[in-house]
């Protein structure tokens, strides 16, 4: 287990989550943005651990969720980038500021 | 097998669905579905006749509605009595079904046919196995709508759906008097099941002079379907429908279910002689009735058709006079003989192409095999022995003999007719010389489909009144009931057949008395019996034309007196809904339209949300996260 | 303050710093990098917080895959870009956008992090317990056991999203050819 109190871990999980929101919100290229989701990812892969480091009860549940979430976070990536390549083969960019498939 | 009852009447019911919307699309337009539901109908009905036979019983029901206290049930129950009559209706049900591949063939409308004759079949079947009034009234129903359907097939004259509603009609006013007594039933018993009245009026729970009353009205609705006197008229008429269905309607269905309703509920007219009283005598009458017409009769199909009225009478004496058991064996054997009949006229109609029996003769050599049968049927029916007619005859005359002798007399009187018009019938069809040269020469059988079915109902018209002594101790009402050899009624009832064929053999093959001179000694009563005693007439007259003037008085007062209420109303009706017009237009539309534009206008504003960043989406969201997690900071 | 906080302090701060570079890097190239680097850190974390099995766990999943695929994506997708400045990277925010990319995401993430933090100090957390466990066989025993179920789901999910990725990524050469 660890000697490291419960606060450090959450505030830097916390931290890295509101970099990789803010680069979410604000950058326009889209694997960027996919570099991003990836961070705050990590951030709450933090937080799983941090809680499962320091609650005995949750030792195992917190770690395994945290690999799924790689897991998931791994198929993920995949498909974005997939989809980015057909955005990029299609447009020859991939900015999405310039994406409006979505409006009215 | 006896569990499978209920399938009797669900399997031709299926057909006739299964014929009416897909039997243009199978082989033979549906026929096949038709004989061979009828097929199965048949086997099931054999084994339940034979399990019956072996003491076993049945009765079944689901429930069907519930009000209040009242709980009504869809249910069948098979004893002796629905156990003989389901193999009766199947056998005959199935030997017209064949008989009609070869009499309808090239009908336009031979799939309708097909469908209502299973239609029908169904009907009877559900009403044998009926374990309720109101379901048996139900079947009732439907039947007399088949039986309007069928009759009117040859709608393209007039002639035929005036009979088909004659049919109609007449038998609804028997209906209603049939209904009004099941409700007295119902109301003073309050069931409508036929062993729960049965145990009531055993325990003494109905007044006599209410069981009385309601014995009669329900017996109302046989005379108007068995077509006793005076509801009778309609049967004759009822010829103008195909022949088999004739012989379906007139043998084993429809008639024989007003006899089957008072052998079913012959609980209720037991305890009150009077009620008896009545339905002897209206038996008896009706049968010496018909007979006297049926001796002048030019049509052979008339001529069977008051043979059927006036054997429908015997049966009816029969139950009047406690004659269970024979009155369900003369119901038994008549079905057989005057299907034959109905069918072998059938068979010569097909052939000459007429039913005026003044234009056939000697058909004997051209028809073999339907002059034979109409033979062992018209023995049948006269009560040769040993033709299965005589034994149930025989019964009959035995049991009136011992308990009223006036019935016993009149049905005498009515066998010693009927051997006469019998023969009669008999020798101007099949014997003399030919008198329409054209029609004997283009005469022929018509092939196997319709020989056979005769043959086999040839053979049950000989041979079904040996059942006479096992049948006596299976269906019964109370105890058992062996009539014993009366040397006396035997004697009796020789004479008058032997005394009528002889008369009508001597006037119509050995001429030794001219039938003119009969006519011109007996002219007044020929022109009466010619006229069918008026009675036609006079129902033509009164209800008729009566209603026909009622209904020009109504339409007077309806022209005059509730049209103007009717305009009057209108009229105000139509002011109001000017000013409602206005409100409509100025309010109501301009709600309506406001309603619509503010959704115009709103919607464009708040298209413009959708912007088509993905980011914004993505700062929305999380903005609204955010808003979520401070109401959880500051609230906690 | 024991080596073990040391560490993690000093991790913590350089993974902060790096994770900063991944938004801002000029070069997605170099974000990238970064990325892979911040990752490589948040692994070390985990070793801090006793998760041995997933530090190992994330080196090779994002340092190893996640961040190689992204660089593939990178020069798959736009070749000309990755030796220059990303074009996307400086540019002037103006009208609804100096709010909607500029302002508000700012204040969003701000808040946020203001709101996290203020309840982790606030709530009253356990003490850190200390000692060791064996966590990798915990781990594997409650995946094989209580977790069996989802464990094989991953493993189809992770299928599904590998002929997903094929079927969209694949070149459809005819459709190229005519001009679509």
């Amino acid at each position: 287990m660890t000697t490291i109190p419960l606060t450090y871990p959450l505030t830097l999980g916390a931290i890295l989550f509101g970099l990789g929101l803010y680069g979410a919100l604000t950058q326009r290229n889209a694997i960027r943005i996919l570099m991003c989701v990836e961070l705050m990812l990590n951030a709450v892969n933090i937080n799983l651990v941090a809680f499962a480091a320091t609650l005995r009860e949750a030792a195992a549940a917190g770690q395994i969720f945290a690999l799924f979430v790689m897991t998931v976070a791994a198929a993920e990536v995949a498909l974005a980038l997939a989809i980015i390549l057909i955005l990029a083969r299609r447009e020859s960019h991939i900015d999405i500021e310039r994406v409006h498939l979505l409006r009215w | 097998m006896i569990q499978l009852a209920w399938l009797i009447p669900v399997l031709p019911l299926a057909a006739a669905f299964f014929i009416a919307l897909f039997g243009h699309r199978t082989t033979g337009k549906g026929d096949r579905v038709g004989i061979g539901a009828m097929s199965i109908a048949f086997l099931l009905s054999v084994g339940v006749l034979l399990d019956t036979m072996g003491g076993a019983r049945w009765a079944q029901h689901l429930t069907w509605a519930i009000h209040g206290d009242l709980v009504l049930n869809l249910g069948f129950q098979v004893d002796p009595l629905a156990a003989v009559m389901l193999v009766v209706v199947t056998v005959v049900s199935l030997m017209v079904h064949i008989f009609s591949v070869g009499y309808m063939h090239g009908d336009v409308r031979y799939k309708r046919y097909y469908a209502v004759l299973s239609l029908f079949t169904a009907s009877m079947l559900g009403l044998v196995i009926s374990d309720n009034l109101l379901f048996l009234f139900v079947f009732w129903e439907l039947m007399g709508l088949c039986s309007y359907l069928l009759i009117g097939h040859y709608f393209e004259e007039r002639a035929n759906v005036h009979a088909a509603n004659k049919a109609f009609l007449t038998t609804r006013v028997g209906d209603v008097g049939m209904f009004v007594g099941i409700m007295l039933l119902f109301a003073a018993g309050g069931t409508f099941r036929f062993d729960e009245l049965a145990a009531r009026i055993a325990d003494g729970s109905f007044a006599l002079p209410v069981l009385a009353v309601a014995a009669i009205l329900l017996f109302i609705g046989p005379v108007g379907k068995s077509a006793q006197f005076p509801l009778h008229v309609w049967l004759p008429d009822a010829m103008a429908g195909p022949t088999p269905a004739s012989a379906l309607i007139h043998a084993a269905t429809m008639v024989a279910a007003g006899v089957y309703l008072v052998a079913r509920g012959y609980a209720l007219f037991a305890p009150v002689p009077q009620a008896l009283e009545v339905v002897a005598w209206v038996g008896a009458f009706t049968a010496l009735f018909a007979a006297t017409i049926a001796l002048v009769m030019e049509d052979i199909k008339k001529v069977l058709a008051y043979s059927t009225i006036s054997q429908l009478g015997f049966m009816v004496a029969a139950l009047g006079v406690g004659a269970y058991t024979a009155a369900v064996f003369h119901l038994m054997t008549h079905a057989f003989f005057k299907a034959l009949l109905f069918l072998a006229s059938g068979s010569v109609i097909h052939a000459v192409h007429t039913q005026n029996m003044h234009q056939m003769g000697g058909l004997f050599k051209k028809l073999p095999v339907t002059g034979w049968v109409w033979l062992i049927g018209a023995g049948a029916l006269i009560g040769i022995p040993p033709l299965s007619g005589f034994w149930s005859k025989e019964e009959i005359l035995l049991d009136a003999w011992h308990h009223h002798p006036a019935i016993f007399w009149t049905l005498v009187a009515a066998a010693a007719l009927t051997a006469f018009y019998t023969t009669r019938a008999t020798y101007l069809t099949f014997f003399g010389t030919p008198r329409d040269k054209h029609a004997y020469d283009h005469a022929h059988e018509g092939g196997r489909v319709m020989t056979y079915p005769l043959m086999i109902l040839g053979v049950l018209a000989a041979v079904s009144g040996f059942v006479a002594s096992p049948l006596a101790g299976f269906v019964y009402f109370g105890e058992p009931h062996h009539a014993s050899f009366d040397p006396f009624v035997f004697g009796v009832a020789t004479a008058v057949w032997v005394l009528g064929v002889g008369l009508a053999l001597a006037i119509y093959k050995y001429n030794l008395v001219s039938r003119r001179a009969i006519i011109q000694v007996f002219y007044p009563i020929w022109v009466v019996l010619k006229r069918r005693y008026y009675i036609d007439d006079v129902y033509q007259y009164v209800f008729v034309r009566g209603m026909i003037g009622l209904a020009l008085v109504s339409a007077w007062f309806d022209r005059h007196v509730i049209d103007l209420i009717v305009n009057a109303v209108g009229w105000i009706g139509r002011k109001v809904s000017e000013y409602v017009d206005e409100f409509d237009r100025g309010v109501v539309d301009g709600i309506v339209n406001g309603i619509g534009g503010a959704f115009v206008v709103g919607s464009r504003v708040l298209r413009q949300v959708q912007t088509g960043f993905v980011q914004s989406y993505m700062l929305v969201l999380f903005l609204g996260l955010l808003a979520g997690l401070a109401i959880l900071v500051i609230g906690g | 303050m024991d080596a073990t906080r040391i560490a993690f302090i000093v991790l913590a701060a350089v993974a902060v710093v790096s994770a900063f570079r991944v938004v801002t890097a000029p070069k997605i190239m170099h974000a990238a990098l970064w990325l892979g680097f911040t990752f490589m850190l948040v692994a070390g974390v985990f070793v801090t917080l006793g998760a041995e099995f997933l530090a190992a766990a994330q080196v090779l999943v994002y340092v190893g895959a996640v961040t190689t695929i992204i660089l593939f994506g990178i020069m798959l997708s736009q070749a000309a870009e990755v030796r220059s400045r990303d074009p996307l990277q400086r540019e002037r925010l103006e009208g609804a956008a100096f709010w909607r990319r500029g302002v508000l995401p700012v204040l969003a993430t701000v808040a946020f992090v203001a709101i996290m933090v203020t309840v982790y100090m606030r709530v009253p957390w356990p003490a850190p317990p200390g000692g060791v466990i064996d966590t990798v066989r915990l781990i594997g025993s409650a995946l094989f056991t209580t977790y069996v179920i989802p464990f094989e789901l991953a493993a189809v999910l992770l299928l599904i999203a590998l002929v997903g990725a094929i079927v969209l990524a694949v070149r459809d050469d005819n459709k190229e050819e005519q001009g679509s």
